[in-house]
């Protein structure tokens, strides 16, 4: 271990942890020292870390494509599927073509608006997309100061409430329809207070996940996750690996979606996902994401013949009415999930020397105790679906971070420290990294994974795995790196 | 509450936590003067032990409370006063309804033939919605028959019916509150039956649940059916409204002893409605959630088969999945989870019986005794995107919050933010044609379930915020307290 490499992460780990006066002060001191050690000793930015990232690799996507097993009646709403979740939503009027229900809090306004690098399905794009969308339709949205223009779509959290005490852990929508002028009449809803929740240090972030492959994801059997979590127990032991699965308040099974594992299927992904992001309220989330101002809710007074949302929950399962007659079929939601449903995993680079030996050092130094290769899908009524060996190196276990990672935030049973080992298919890809996309260098992500334990969190299982990483040649540091790449 | 009663409740908690065990002599002791404190001054006008069904095989030595004179006059008689779909559906949503009751009255069998049958198992409860949600009409609740024991063995399957199913009981599942033999945390369903033995699941073989330790290790919970009615009406009613009701009255809840909160999901923050704790959100995941967990027939929401010894999985999963097929509109309805949620989102809620001099005044008493503190006469719904669903008053009786119920109901549960003595307010709309009450089905008789909502707090669970209100009740003179029983079998 470095102190150079160590400092930032401590530091990092103060800024996310509640504090009161006496350990500001505490902090303050430790972040002093921290910054004269930093100072004296050679500008090194990870000792011993001598691989560098190639970057991501260059278009044209090697992901974006529905499976070509589809049977025809499938392939056959593709096309459908990509224009459901590629929609722009508003929020009333228009024309009966356009999608609405959008707000009344929104941090977006379509699903490929965030998922959308390196193709529709993914994460974000180089170029933040949310610049593009604040102030569109006369909106009088500032942006929040942690958005940046090259930056990653990120969303806010704040682990408690304005008591700093009582536990929240919800999404804040970043912005508000109000003065819109597809929301007549909602002109006084407020955009949550960012700045007071960065002096408080009560704000978290999380940045879009992928979403090619999850439809083999949601099928891999628990007895799977299972065995596989009890595999290898002496090494992952020597190692100080454990991990657990999040697992349903619905059905008892384990949950595998989202950066703490919080969620069960591609149906609750997207009915969260189209209320909590876009505000637009659906059959599993029936309730608009902000009730307190009713001229910011649904019937808006919008012209005769133009879009008039009637009300919650915004979308419904399509019976045939108007505006949508004629297209037989289920709602908004259905759709999204089965765009996932239907995706295919991204297509990684054929091995070469190096990357071979990168994925034989992954092994070697345990990134594959958590980031488990593969997974194959049971039989599945999905022919494409069934019977699948799904490379997407994860465990779809939680595991305790460290407090350099630790967000505060609980959810199921995945605590302030622990988060879903991400699969990494599609990483080749990929611009930013970890849950709240706090870099866009691969070597980093991986130096990220070591925290050394604080009063508050234990250590980093990732901590050891780190470590041998570090003490690899330079060669070997590099031949992983380019795996990586290589996915 | 009688003395011999609440001993029994001491007792009862002692065994489920055992360290309680070694203050169990105090704690007797304690409880006893506290009930003797309570009911000592009023013990003169003792009121004899009326037999009462149902009620009468649990507690036959029960001696109802002090100036308890109202008899229940038992369940309207039908035909069903619901079980209709919302009358002011539109023509295209009407013109599924028929789909939807096929799906929601479908037996299911093992092996899947079509995107829309088969899939039951490897453990379940029961093999339709329909045969649980039966009474007294299809989406109800449990029929005065126990459909199980023709269930049970049904095909060739080796069952053995659980202690606690009685043949004219409520249908009841089983919840753990520990994993079997840990202080683990576990809270679910255990499925009462398996497929083993079936014709149709050649090569199954695994055991049902043992209830009878799980029972011995005061480890298990039960839970009677909730009726469906009504529920797509609940589902859109506005957070807001729900919050503001709770906020309002304070003084008088306050005086009473009642508070209550919201469950909240974790999805969306938004306050969640269904199920004993309010632990489910909405009609879909209610709809998906109970294919998986009562029949096992894993669908596009819950994809995983809950148990996955091998042998048993005779079907790809999900089991029922989205009709591809292009064709007319009901083809090209989504899968059966979609379908079942749809007819639970369209029940319109039950329509009470014609109101006379006796449940006027009940009504008036119901108030009076501060029942209405929690069991919230209406809510009224937002507009909504189903115009059928939008702008209607909805007389459901519930605050949808849950609230501590003393250690009489208390089942040592947490589901989400409600708490091991902590239930959602039931509603009352429909219980007018209800055979059984409380969430485990304790009692038939309307009368003892109201008594039920007392108990005194322990050293593990505060008081009952019901009993003040309770206490109001037993005080009433019989006449009110009849019109308020007459009130509350007029829904």
């Amino acid at each position: 271990m470095r102190r150079s490499d160590n400092s930032p992460i401590q530091s990092n780990s103060g800024s996310n942890s509640r504090r009161r006066v006496p350990y500001i002060l505490a902090l303050a001191l430790l972040l002093a020292v921290s910054l004269a050690i930093l100072m004296t000793r050679p500008a090194v930015v990870h000792g011993g870390v001598l691989a560098v990232d190639p970057g991501p690799r260059p278009l044209p996507a090697d992901a974006g494509n529905f499976y070509s097993t589809l049977n025809t009646n499938q392939k056959n709403i593709t096309n459908r599927l990509t224009q459901i979740f590629t929609e722009v939503n508003f929020v009333a009027g228009g024309p009966l073509v356009k999608t609405v229900g959008m707000g009344p809090r929104f941090n977006s306004n379509s699903c490929s608006s965030c998922h959308a690098y390196p193709a529709v399905g993914g994460s974000s794009p180089p170029n933040n997309p949310l610049f593009s969308i604040y102030q569109l339709e006369g909106a009088t949205n500032t942006m929040p100061y942690f958005v940046t223009p090259t930056g990653p779509v990120i969303v806010a959290r704040f682990p408690y409430k304005s008591d700093l005490h009582t536990l929240d852990g919800g999404v804040h929508q970043m912005f508000t329809i109000s003065n819109r002028t597809d929301a007549p009449g909602c002109t006084t809803m407020q955009q949550p207070d960012f700045n007071t929740a960065r002096d408080t240090n009560n704000i978290i972030f999380r940045q879009t996940t992928p979403t090619y492959g999850t439809g083999l994801m949601e099928l891999i059997q628990e007895s799977d996750i299972l065995n596989n979590m009890n595999s290898n127990l002496s090494l992952k032991q020597s190692l100080g690996i454990s991990g657990h699965p999040n697992y349903s308040d619905d059905d008892g099974t384990i949950t595998r979606f989202g950066w703490k594992a919080q969620n069960k299927s591609l149906v609750y992904f997207s009915g969260e996902a189209y209320t909590v992001e876009i505000g637009n309220s659906d059959e599993a989330f029936p309730s608009e994401n902000d009730e307190s101002i009713a001229s910011c809710l649904p019937p808006f007074p919008v012209p005769p013949g133009t879009n008039k949302t009637k009300g919650v929950p915004d979308d419904r399962s399509d019976t045939g009415e108007a505006p949508k007659a004629g297209v037989n079929f289920p709602g908004d939601l259905e759709r999204f999930s089965l765009f996932m449903r239907f995706l295919a995993p991204p297509t990684p680079q054929t091995l070469t020397t190096s990357t071979s030996n990168g994925l034989a050092q992954f092994n070697a130094v345990g990134c594959n105790l958590c980031h488990t290769n593969s997974f194959t899908t049971p039989k599945s009524t999905i022919v494409a679906l069934s019977k699948v060996k799904a490379n997407l190196y994860s465990d779809l276990l939680v595991h305790h971070m460290g407090p350099g990672l630790a967000d505060n935030v609980n959810q199921g049973n995945a605590t302030g420290d622990e988060f879903r080992s991400a699969p990494l298919w599609g990483i080749g890809q990929r611009y930013f990294f970890l849950h709240d996309g706090r870099t866009t260098d691969i070597v980093q992500a991986i130096e990220q994974h070591r925290s050394f334990g604080n009063g508050i969190y234990p250590d980093s299982e990732a901590n050891q795995v780190i470590n041998s990483f570090d003490n690899l040649s330079q060669q070997n540091q590099q031949d992983l790196v380019n795996f990586l790449r290589s996915l | 509450m009688s003395l011999s009663q609440n001993k029994n409740q001491v007792e009862t908690q002692s065994n489920r936590w055992k360290w309680v065990r070694i203050a169990l002599p105090l704690a007797l002791l304690l409880a006893i003067c506290t009930a003797a404190t309570a009911y000592f001054p009023k013990s003169a006008k003792t009121a004899a032990v009326q037999t009462r069904t149902g009620a009468a095989a649990l507690r036959q030595n029960v001696a109802l409370p002090p100036g308890l004179t109202a008899v229940d006059p038992g369940p309207r008689p039908l035909p069903a006063t619901s079980g209709n779909f919302l009358p002011s559906l539109s023509g295209n949503e009407q013109q599924i309804e028929p789909s939807i009751t096929t799906e929601f009255n479908r037996a299911h069998d093992v092996i899947v033939t079509s995107p829309t049958d088969g899939g039951l198992g490897p453990r379940f409860n029961g093999n339709s919605c329909v045969q649980c949600h039966a009474y007294p009409a299809p989406g109800g609740s449990s029929p005065p028959s126990n459909p199980l024991f023709s269930l049970y063995n049904y095909n060739g399957a080796t069952n053995t019916m659980p202690f606690f199913e009685t043949s004219n009981g409520p249908v009841l599942e089983a919840r753990f509150i520990n994993q079997p033999g840990t202080t683990t945390p576990d809270g679910n369903v255990h499925q009462l039956f398996t497929i083993t033995g079936r014709k149709d699941a050649t090569g199954c073989s695994i055991s049902q649940p043992d209830f009878n330790t799980a029972a011995a290790e005061n480890n298990l919970v039960l839970r009677q059916v909730t009726p469906t009615y009504g529920a797509g009406l609940i589902e859109i009613v506005r957070n807001i409204d729900i919050i503001n009701n709770m906020n309002a009255n304070l003084t008088r809840k306050a005086q009473l002893g009642i508070t209550g909160h919201p469950v909240y999901s974790g999805n969306d923050g938004s306050i969640q409605r269904f199920g004993w704790k309010a632990q489910v959100r909405s009609t879909l995941t209610m709809a998906a959630q109970q294919m998986n967990v009562e029949m096992g027939v894993t669908n596009e929401v819950f994809q995983n088969e809950i148990d996955q010894t091998p042998g048993c999985l005779l079907n790809g999963v999900p089991e029922t999945v989205t009709n591809f097929t292009p064709g007319i509109l009901t083809e090209m309805f989504p899968g059966d989870y979609t379908r079942v949620e749809h007819f639970i989102q369209w029940m319109a809620p039950p329509t009470p019986g014609p109101s006379n001099n006796s449940t006027k005044n009940g009504k008036t008493q119901f108030n009076n005794a501060g029942c209405v503190m929690c069991h919230t006469t209406s809510f009224k719904t937002p507009p909504a995107s189903r115009p059928a669903l939008g702008n209607v008053t909805i007389n459901l009786y519930s605050d949808l919050l849950v609230h501590h119920m003393g250690p009489g109901l208390a089942d040592g549960l947490t589901q989400g933010g409600a708490g091991p003595d902590e239930f959602r307010t039931a509603p009352l709309w429909g219980i007018g044609q209800r055979l059984w009450f409380m969430h485990d089905g304790r009692t038939n008789d309307i009368v003892q379930a109201i008594e039920d909502h007392y108990s005194l707090g322990n050293s593990q669970y505060p008081a009952s915020e019901a009993n003040q209100a309770v206490t109001n009740f037993n005080n009433m003179n019989s006449t009110n307290q009849q019109d308020l029983v007459n009130f509350l079998r007029s829904l």
